[in-house]
């Protein structure tokens, strides 16, 4: 009886400390206090989540920080006109050109997160794109930047959020789906938060004054792809598909 | 001409939306290819293990027993290789079928979906048509 008593209560004891445990449990952080985002990670495709519907995986959990809700892009009305003149075969990607900031977060490849006090570097698998960005609390961008693909990025730390500013754009890459376009003008304001059940809730704000009429938040949910490592995506090897969809046209 | 399965399909996707990323990695899949699905049994010519997707084709014979080479498109390696589809299930020479989606294009090209090999097992070589958004998340 006495035995049988103390088992109950060694469950209870363990079942409350696990509770606890989970409630609480601490995101890794590195030597200086900062949250740890090092690692690989992946925003979704086939490789992280399984074929849709027909996945032997465990569907992965709810997060416990979603990111904000997709809205349709808010351009102005001679920018939405525009945008309704591209198709699917004027895609920059399908050239194999860089996807830009904040499209590059959601292709369904993993990338590498590697993390310094100094700087944070991305090196992503899709398109070969890198970014290496200084951790500059002023976030202060050089002054002699040319509009580039990837844009000029930098960072600072608000409280346990990275917080990545991206300018310097050229007008060549989309922001996300078919016509998306923007001008030179796009600003990105990226936030990184590490989260409890070790995800990353990636938000993007984007403001384009000469195309958009207010804000545009778009936003993906990372995580850690098992047994993945980035590797080489050389795109322009064996592209086929500019050709046969622009035989199309 | 959407049919009420794909439809649900698609709405299923819509609710995935904030996860959902181009299946194809960095094209159209609904620009390049019919959604209706075909079945090609033939022999393996030739292996592209390559990016940005692999092809792979094969000598199929039609009913008037004229033998064309189709071309076979799927993932990119690395994604093939992540799902358990790797180089090796590709071996020249050998009998697969094939079920596919024909492109809008070409009387011998498809976008390969399920492959049944020799021993009769199956793996995901590319997506299903619908499977996703095109190349954007809009």
């Amino acid at each position: 009886m006495t035995i049988h008593l103390a088992r109950i209560l060694t469950i209870a004891v363990l079942s409350a400390c696990l509770g606890l445990a989970q409630d609480s449990k601490p995101i890794p952080r590195t030597a200086n206090g900062k949250p740890d985002l090092s690692g690989v990670w992946q925003g979704g495709g086939v490789s992280l989540y399984g074929e849709p519907g027909l996945s032997k995986r465990p569907a992965a959990p709810p997060p416990v920080n979603p990111p904000p809700k997709r809205e349709p892009v808010p351009y102005q009305s001679w920018a939405e006109t525009k945008s309704k003149t591209f198709t699917a075969t004027d895609d920059p990607t399908l050239a194999c050109l860089l996807p830009g900031v904040p499209r590059i977060t959601s292709m369904p490849m993993p990338f590498e997160i590697v993390q310094t006090p100094k700087e944070i570097v991305i090196a992503y698998e899709s398109f070969h794109a890198f970014r290496i960005i200084p951790i500059n609390d002023k976030l202060q961008h050089p002054n002699d930047l040319v509009p580039t693909w990837m844009g000029d990025s930098v960072a600072r730390w608000d409280g346990d959020t990275l917080v990545v500013d991206v300018t310097g754009f050229n007008d060549k890459t989309w922001l996300s789906g078919t016509g998306s376009f923007h001008s030179e003008d796009l600003h990105v304001v990226e936030r990184f938060k590490l989260n409890s059940d070790d995800t990353i809730t990636y938000t993007a704000t984007v403001t384009d004054p000469k195309v958009l009429t207010k804000p545009w938040t778009t936003g993906a949910l990372l995580r850690r792809p098992a047994n993945t490592r980035v590797e080489e995506y050389e795109c322009i090897e064996n592209n086929q598909d500019a050709a046969h969809m622009h035989l199309k046209k | 001409m959407k049919t009420p399965k794909l439809r649900a399909l698609l709405a299923a996707y819509a609710g995935l939306i904030l996860t959902a990323v181009p299946v194809l990695a960095h094209h159209s899949f609904a620009a390049e290819y019919d959604s209706k699905e075909v079945t090609l049994t033939g022999v393996i010519t030739k292996v592209e293990w390559t990016n940005p997707h692999i092809y792979f084709y094969i000598d199929v014979k039609d009913a008037s027993g004229t033998v064309v080479n189709w071309a076979v498109e799927g993932y990119p390696p690395n994604t093939l290789k992540r799902t358990g589809f790797t180089r090796d299930d590709l071996k020249v020479g050998d009998t697969v079928t094939v079920t596919a989606y024909r492109a809008k294009d070409s009387a011998d090209r498809v976008a390969g979906r399920e492959v049944t090999f020799p021993g009769g097992g199956k793996k995901f070589a590319g997506p299903a048509a619908g499977g996703g958004p095109p190349s954007g998340y809009k």
